[in-house]
């Protein structure tokens, strides 16, 4: 179960990396802004993973459950704030 | 909180505070009394300062029929993922994106947002723009209206016994 | 209980990888929101169940489950937010023709 969840967590890390590509290549800022959601639920993911590998669920739980709802506020300001401007 | 242009409805208030003192015990997962005390406290304090914000109660037999309504929409989220895994990984990419402007009869504010919710949640449409009961959605294959109309039914069914407000 | 949740998580894993698959392959901004919103709806939904299935009955399975919860409430007015930012701002989508 232990080399499992390593994989889990190598292969977590990876994805992570081809919405890091959109980021950094997207043609317009809102696939930049789709990839910065995109990494953040695969974070949130990631960090309920490495708790059950180091045998912490207690700490790292905690943490996603804030990551999670810093997410979404963090997300609604960015979209609200491109909104008003003109971008194409 | 001068803004505040709703009465206050009690009940409302303490169901409101019952359900932060939920998640507060949820999250601190201890039993002290100090903890529990300072939970309550607290989540009276915040719903009284948001009891300004949507009056709305569901009533019970609202929440039994969306929970019955939870599990369909499960059911259509696998059928809809498994379809557009297989989009994605076809070779050729047979997608055909396109806007679908849906004029829905629904007359409530929960249920437009139940609607907007169940067709962004579904991989394949994504709610672009609402405006009162009509939704502009981007759909990614050609047979995605029938299903928008299906779960527009299902959703109106929910609310049928309800006083509009829309 | 081992191999159902070894079973969840894989199965997670695969649509995780997909949706990963389709944020490169696809063309345009609004499709590719398409792939983000599959990893959201049941990508996450299948690696919490496996996992809390590992986890077994306790209190940290039931806070898996409310994060769960959380991101079935949260992610569609993350997508639907950015979404309407893109169109508000005048990104056209693309209108393919092969039927």
């Amino acid at each position: 179960m232990k080399v499992f969840l390593f994989c889990v967590l190598v292969l977590l890390a990876i994805l992570i990396g081809a919405y890091l590509y959109r980021v950094l290549q997207g043609p317009t800022i809102f696939d930049r802004l789709l990839g910065h959601n995109g990494i953040s639920t695969k974070a949130i993911i990631l960090l309920i993973v490495m708790g059950i590998y180091f045998e912490r669920v207690d700490m790292f739980i905690d943490i996603s459950i804030g990551y999670a709802l810093l997410n979404l506020v963090g997300s609604l300001a960015m979209a609200k704030y491109l909104e008003q401007k003109e971008h194409s | 909180m001068a803004t505040r242009s709703r009465p206050v409805s009690s009940e409302f208030l303490f169901f409101k505070a019952m359900a932060l003192f939920v998640f507060w015990v949820l999250l601190s997962a201890s039993f002290e009394w100090i903890h529990l005390g300072l939970g309550l406290f607290f989540s009276f304090i915040v719903a009284w300062l948001n009891s300004g914000h949507s009056p709305f109660v569901p009533k019970f037999r609202l929440w039994l029929r969306i929970l019955l309504y939870l599990p369909w929409l499960f059911y259509k989220i696998i059928q809809s993922s498994l379809h557009l895994s297989k989009l994605i990984l076809h070779p050729a990419l047979p997608i055909v994106p396109h806007m679908i402007s849906v004029e829905s009869k629904l007359r409530h504010h929960a249920a437009v947002v139940l609607l907007g919710n169940s067709i962004t949640l579904t991989p394949g449409t994504i709610t672009v723009e609402v405006d009162g009961s009509n939704l502009i959605v981007h759909a990614m294959d050609k047979n995605d209206e029938a299903a928008i109309k299906q779960m527009e039914s299902k959703i109106a069914h929910i609310f049928k016994d309800e006083e509009p407000d829309l | 209980m081992d191999i159902l949740s070894i079973i969840f998580i894989v199965a997670g894993l695969f649509f995780l990888i997909v949706a990963a698959i389709g944020v490169i392959r696809l063309p345009d901004m609004y499709s590719r929101s398409h792939a983000v919103s599959l990893t959201d709806s049941l990508g996450a939904f299948l690696m919490l169940v496996g996992i809390a299935l590992h986890e077994g009955l306790s209190i940290n399975m039931l806070k898996i489950l409310v994060v769960l919860v959380l991101l079935y409430i949260l992610n569609p007015v993350i997508a639907h937010a950015t979404v309407r930012a893109a169109l508000r701002s005048g990104l056209k989508p693309l209108e393919k023709e092969n039927s």
